[in-house]
């Protein structure tokens, strides 16, 4: 009988508790109507933010905050809806948190900003800007658009990104890019490691620089580029058959370097692998 | 229309292109040359990506280097101003009107002098001294320690005010960055004419202007 009342009373003290904790947080819907190409700037300190395409023509906001130290402001002027989470008096980093599900016309220009939490965006064809200092980022499924990533520590990962301008700043945290070509892919970082798995696309400049982190490219033997690759104190590795290239600006320094030409030489990209103490590996991709 | 009128105006118009504007423009070479410069770093700004707001404090940091770098006329001896921020400034437009792009410009314009300046050095023989003039060698102002006003010290103190939890991460952050700078560098000493070395220099500053700018964007009330 005892044993029946004290498992009530840590029931009813649990429930209670629990009870109090989902009452704290609050769901906030928002809704704008935009047109074309339009724009979503998204501040959020604490909490991820996630970003997906619909039909329509609006912005659909789905919001959790976690308690009442923190506030959504929103405002939309024109074709432009800007979304700031407010922290009140009081707010930490886990009172303060709010989680965003937004979904955007497929065209619409994105920029997302938080500290923490996780920033993800996909299936987008408008620019897509990520910034956070320790939040992961996962960006997929993105065609002819611009995309910018600025993390100090969070991991970023791409994939799956086509006829993309990709500018990646990564301070310290690993840089994933799976299927990521275009006219442009860059990815620079201080101490972060950076690995490309792909094939470079058919044109293009791919620089891939890390002053400490290793980088690994892992391309199929087919791939067409022309390649330069240096580390001044860390190794350099090449599995992939080169053709020397006959006439080249590339200054062969002390340290590890290699460069040349895989692949048609009338078609290829053009590809820098840099690091100062990182290493440096260009694998070839077996077929599974 | 006098100058200071002329440069709490630019905040609605940023080109100078109103009557009253350009009527004191074509009567005053310094007001017309801050509008030309201005101009300038707009139209160069456009390809550049969006950016969070500043705080006051980097926008001041900036606008001292580009001071010093002869880009922004010192203002004439009137009633102090202050801009909407607090910080007294000669362009009270740009640190609360202007778009992401013109905040950029100034930031990446103080980021390609820092770097030019440095390259010019090793490549070139030092500039004379204007003793006349009294403006100092370009190289002697911009110091590792200094990149554009904006030092370590001011990076560290901003961190421990607003998050101390973070201030162990961002130390550790800051001797990495530096640690790349001085390699870069380096290698430029030992390849001036290398483009790559360069352009690593350039990254390298690059990264520290992320982290100065990622440290002082902070939320907390």
């Amino acid at each position: 009988m005892q044993q029946v009342v004290v498992g009530a009373m840590v029931g009813t003290i649990f429930s209670a508790m629990t009870a109090g904790t989902l009452a704290a947080e609050t769901h906030k819907e928002l809704h704008f109507n935009v047109g074309t190409k339009a724009g979503l700037s998204v501040n959020n300190p604490y909490g991820s933010i996630s970003v997906k395409p619909t039909s329509g023509s609006a912005v659909l906001i789905n919001a959790m905050l976690s308690s009442d130290k923190v506030e959504i402001d929103s405002s939309q002027t024109g074709n432009r809806v800007d979304v700031q989470s407010h922290l009140l008096p009081g707010a930490t980093a886990e009172n303060g948190r709010v989680d965003y599900e937004i979904l955007v016309p497929s065209d619409a220009s994105i920029t997302l900003h938080s500290n923490t939490g996780s920033l993800r965006a996909e299936k987008l064809h408008g620019d897509v800007t990520l910034e956070g200092a320790g939040a992961t980022v996962d960006i997929r499924d993105i065609t002819g658009s611009h995309v910018h990533v600025k993390t100090l520590n969070g991991p970023v990962t791409i994939t799956n990104v086509q006829d993309g301008h990709v500018e990646v700043d990564s301070l310290s945290g690993p840089v994933t890019l799976n299927r990521v070509t275009g006219p442009l892919v860059q990815v620079i970082s201080t101490s972060g490691g950076i690995n490309y798995t792909g094939d470079f696309g058919d044109s293009g400049e791919y620089r891939l620089t890390s002053h400490s982190g290793d980088i690994e490219a892992t391309v199929p033997e087919t791939t067409s580029a022309d390649v330069t690759a240096s580390s001044v104190r860390g190794e350099v590795h090449d599995d992939i058959p080169l053709q020397p290239k006959t006439h080249t600006s590339f200054i062969v320094r002390q340290g590890s370097a290699f460069v040349g030409t895989m692949g048609r030489a009338a078609v290829s990209s053009t590809v820098v692998l840099r690091s100062f103490s990182g290493k440096i590996h260009l694998r070839k991709r077996t077929a599974k | 229309m006098n100058c200071v009128q002329l440069q709490d105006s630019l905040a609605e118009i940023e080109n100078g292109s109103r009557a009253d504007q350009r009527a004191h423009l074509r009567t005053c070479a310094e007001c017309a040359a801050l509008v030309a410069e201005l101009n300038l770093i707009a139209s160069s700004a456009i390809e550049l990506r969006a950016a969070a707001e500043p705080s006051p404090r980097v926008w001041n940091s900036i606008e001292i280097a580009l001071r010093q770098e002869g880009l922004i006329r010192p203002q004439r001896p009137t009633v102090s101003r202050t801009n909407r921020s607090g910080a007294g400034s000669l362009l009270p437009a740009l640190t609360s009107r202007w778009t992401w792009a013109r905040w950029m410009a100034p930031a990446a314009a103080v980021l390609l002098i820092t770097v030019g300046v440095y390259v010019r050095e090793h490549s070139a023989p030092p500039p004379q001294i204007a003793a006349n003039l009294g403006q100092p060698a370009i190289g002697a102002i911009v110091s590792d320690a200094a990149i554009a006003g904006l030092n370590d010290d001011d990076l560290l103190q901003e961190v421990a005010e607003q998050t101390p939890a973070m201030k162990a991460e961002y130390t550790d952050d800051l001797r990495r960055v530096n640690e790349y700078i001085q390699d870069a560098k380096n290698d430029v000493a030992a390849y001036p004419n290398d483009e790559e070395a360069r352009r690593s220099l350039l990254e390298a500053y690059q990264e520290k202007a992320m982290l100065f700018e990622m440290a002082m964007d902070r939320s907390l009330p």
